[in-house]
């Protein structure tokens, strides 16, 4: 089998199986890549974050198709457009529900807490199916222009150029998904929000 | 009546004679139509000990309730018939155009009987028959036999046989359309025994559809399951089967030099990569298919269909052959000639390795691309040592005490997946009627490509129940008539409901799996009195590699197999229990 490094498959591993634990992907959910030269490494289709085997990683091309795309993850085409469009290094892919649920009525999260406003500023809500052409273009667009974007009724996409940092963007967007769904809540239940000090 | 046409047409050669039946309404829900209404009507016409080359045999060209609708990948009809290689009951599938036109011309089936005094040419023209001499194209190979009647008969899907069918090759294929084979078994060599060169068929009845708005439905979520799939949106879309190549290859199963090896230090250059790259013209597809796995290609002046990844293992990594330029006019001489690639490329590294070996006189050599042209030729026209090879590699090796060096199960020659990196899939190979099948069922998605569910291809967990579930999906998915590539994404559930949509009659997950079972059940039994029935693989690939990632590895057969029989209802030695028979409601003879 063609290589995959053992540095590559821990990292992958480690932040895949701590998105698991977060409760943003469920069994077979999410996918996660790693991008290195002219290749990516990429979870395979229908693997399981939260227990990612070494045979889980399967190596693609960047800038060229290959028979091992049947196995990769159904993404493989929007990592492979996010790593054209955009300089980054990582791509993180998961379904976290506040996000999700949110999603469905908003085309923008604009984050509501401090950190996440100052970090994301605004994450927009995109569509498109799952593994089309039309998602990759709309994901990798968003993410020439910003850190992280919503797939409406389905996930988040993260990417930077470290693992570490896509990560805590993915963890941010949730986050603040999960503060601005609380405010409405509140708000809802009567209560008088005040302007945020952002 | 929606989905089927209640119709079967039947042609007896001898007395040149044809008529229109009805189709039996419960042989159609028992059954569907296809591989299932094929293997009924054999076991019920021609005895298990009959001369799969005498009259006695028959062929059954059916299609199922979904073919010529908007199902995807429903342009595909099955042959049945007595296999002149395995001497069992024997199905062969094919895509292309030919089974949506036999359902346009308003059949379920084409059955064929006898055998004609001189070549024939059947021409079925919506309900007219006729019935042509085909002395004219006698001789002809299939390229040349199609392009004659496609300008003589303008819109007709054509099926045919080459010189190998008419020479009694035994494992001498049916081609339709462009160059779409009925491949396996050597039901193109009873096609030839009973004198039938071609058959071309033209209808312009629709099929009539019980539920179109809940089929509309079905066809939005299968459209979008085909993008989501990363095996038919990407790799099989974009490469064609030859995607395979490299990714078998990297698991150290891809058949090296007649099972030798489970690597080839050459793939890259007969890979998919290598065939886009080099020697593609353009993708075609069958009957209303968005994937477009079928590649036409152009070597020199040559151009034609293929090759597939059975075809490049067989011709290539097989036969050391490490061009992809090489491997494709190999590839077009087969097509032309009517033969089976994999047989053919099965039986030559058999005849290879003998050689090698001492066991037999001619000198061979591994990579020879030209003396294997020239041996392909040979076999079709059973000259020299074509003759002995054109018997199948386990009758040819056991003729000259070389026995061991056949890789076949049953008489069929091996696919190109060693089943010491897949176990599941070694199991499919001992326990398929047909043989040394890849199809029956196709464990590679479930233990390399992770579809459904990734299984440890190293281990025998669970393999049997999954095997035999999938044996049965798949005897029912090639008699709705289906590609078998559908079940990368669709489950029992989409197919019962694809079902009951057109046909208006309810299938249910269960029902469908049922029909599938009792098929498969049906196929044992008629094989089991034909003397058929030892499951079982080459004693080669019970014998761990040496080198690779898959050294070390032993298949353990005889456990699998044990649980195999008890998943199935069977007895210990494999066959099918009267409860079990009558569960299914057959009522046959064990």
């Amino acid at each position: 089998m063609t290589k995959v490094p053992s540095y590559v498959y821990e990292e992958l591993r480690d932040y895949c199986s701590r998105m698991a634990r977060r409760g943003y992907v469920t069994a077979h959910g999410g996918n996660a890549s790693i991008r290195s030269g002219d290749v990516m490494w990429i979870t395979r289709h229908a693997s399981s974050l939260e227990d990612l085997k070494l045979s889980d990683v399967i190596q693609v091309y960047v800038d060229k198709h290959s028979g091992f795309e049947a196995l990769a993850s159904t993404e493989t085409i929007v990592h492979r457009e996010i790593y054209l469009r955009t300089p980054n290094l990582a791509v993180l892919h998961a379904h976290p529900p506040y996000s999700v649920a949110l999603s469905l009525f908003i085309d923008e999260l604009v984050p509501p807490d401090a950190e996440g406003n100052y970090v994301l500023k605004s994450v927009p809500v995109v569509g498109g199916k799952p593994g089309s052409e039309e998602l990759a273009v709309n994901v990798a667009e968003a993410l020439r222009r910003g850190q992280a974007v919503v797939v409406r009724n389905h996930g988040v996409f993260t990417a930077a150029k470290f693992t570490d940092v896509a990560y805590q963007y993915m963890c941010m967007v949730e986050h603040s998904a999960e503060i601005a769904y609380l405010s409405m809540m509140l708000e809802a239940s009567g209560m008088k929000k005040k302007r945020p000090n952002l | 009546m929606f989905g089927w046409c209640g119709e079967i047409l039947v042609v007896d050669l001898s007395s040149m004679e044809a008529k229109r039946v009805e189709a039996d309404r419960e042989l159609l829900y028992g059954y569907m139509g296809g591989r299932g209404l094929g293997v009924k009507v054999l076991h019920d016409e021609v005895s298990p000990s009959a001369d799969p080359f005498s009259p006695e045999n028959i062929l059954v060209f059916a299609v199922g309730p979904l073919t010529g609708t908007r199902v995807y990948t429903s342009g595909r009809y099955a042959v049945v018939g007595k296999s002149p290689l395995t001497e069992g009951c024997f199905y062969s599938s094919s895509g292309g155009f030919f089974g949506a036109s036999l359902k346009k011309a308003g059949l379920d089936a084409l059955v064929v009987r006898g055998r004609a005094e001189r070549p024939a040419l059947l021409v079925v023209d919506d309900r007219d028959v006729e019935f042509r001499d085909a002395a004219w194209l006698w001789g002809k190979g299939t390229r040349e036999t199609r392009k004659e009647l496609r300008r003589e008969l303008k819109g007709f899907s054509v099926a045919c046989i080459g010189p190998a069918g008419e020479n009694l090759v035994r494992y001498a294929c049916i081609l339709n359309d462009v160059s779409n084979a009925a491949g396996r078994g050597g039901l193109g060599a009873v096609m030839g025994s009973k004198r039938l060169k071609a058959i071309a068929v033209r209808g312009s009845r629709e099929v009539e559809v019980a539920d179109e708005d809940v089929l509309d439905e079905l066809m939005d979520k299968a459209r979008n399951r085909f993008i989501w799939n990363p095996v038919l949106s990407k790799a099989l879309s974009y490469y064609g089967t030859s995607a395979l190549v490299n990714v078998i290859n990297e698991h150290g199963i891809l058949p090296t030099k007649n099972f030798q090896q489970g690597y080839f230090s050459m793939a890259e250059e007969i890979s998919g990569e290598a065939l886009r790259e080099r020697i593609l013209v353009r993708k075609s597809s069958c009957f209303n298919c968005p994937v477009g796995c079928k590649r036409i290609t152009r070597v020199g002046e040559l151009e034609g269909e293929g090759p597939e990844y059975e075809t490049i293992g067989a011709l290539g990594s097989m036969l050391a052959i490490g061009s992809i330029e090489e491997v494709a006019e190999i590839n077009y001489l087969c097509n032309d000639l009517g033969l089976d690639t994999i047989s053919t490329g099965v039986t030559v590294a058999c005849a290879v390795e003998l050689s090698e070996r001492g066991i037999i006189g001619e000198k061979f050599r591994w990579g020879d691309s030209e003396r294997v042209k020239g041996l392909v030729v040979d076999v079709a026209y059973r000259r020299g040592l074509g003759d002995k090879l054109a018997e199948g590699s386990k009758r040819f090796a056991e003729s000259i005490g070389g026995g061991e060096y056949a890789m076949h199960v049953k008489r069929l020659e091996l696919a190109m997946y060693d089943p010491r990196g897949a176990f599941g899939q070694g199991l499919g190979y001992a326990t398929a009627n047909r043989g040394g099948c890849h199809l029956n069922p196709y464990m590679v998605a479930v233990e390399i490509f992770g579809v459904p569910h990734l299984m440890d291809r190293f281990s025998a967990a669970g393999k049997a129940s999954i095997v035999a579930y999938l044996q049965n999906l798949s005897a029912a998915v090639d008699s709705m008539v289906l590609c078998k590539f559908t079940m990368f994404e669709f489950d029992d559930e989409m197919y019962a409901r694809f079902l009951s949509a057109v046909t208006g009659v309810e299938f249910t997950q269960e029902t469908v799996v049922t029909v599938g079972e009792r098929i498969w059940n049906l196929e044992r039994i008629y094989n089991l009195k034909a003397g058929i029935g030892e499951d079982r693989l080459p004693e080669r690939l019970l014998t761990p590699m040496e080198e690779g990632v898959c050294a070390g590895r032993n298949i353990p057969l005889g456990e699998m197999l044990k649980e195999y029989y008890r998943v199935r209802g069977w007895s210990e030695d494999g066959k099918p229990r009267r409860e079990k028979l009558e569960s299914l409601g057959l009522e046959v003879e064990t």
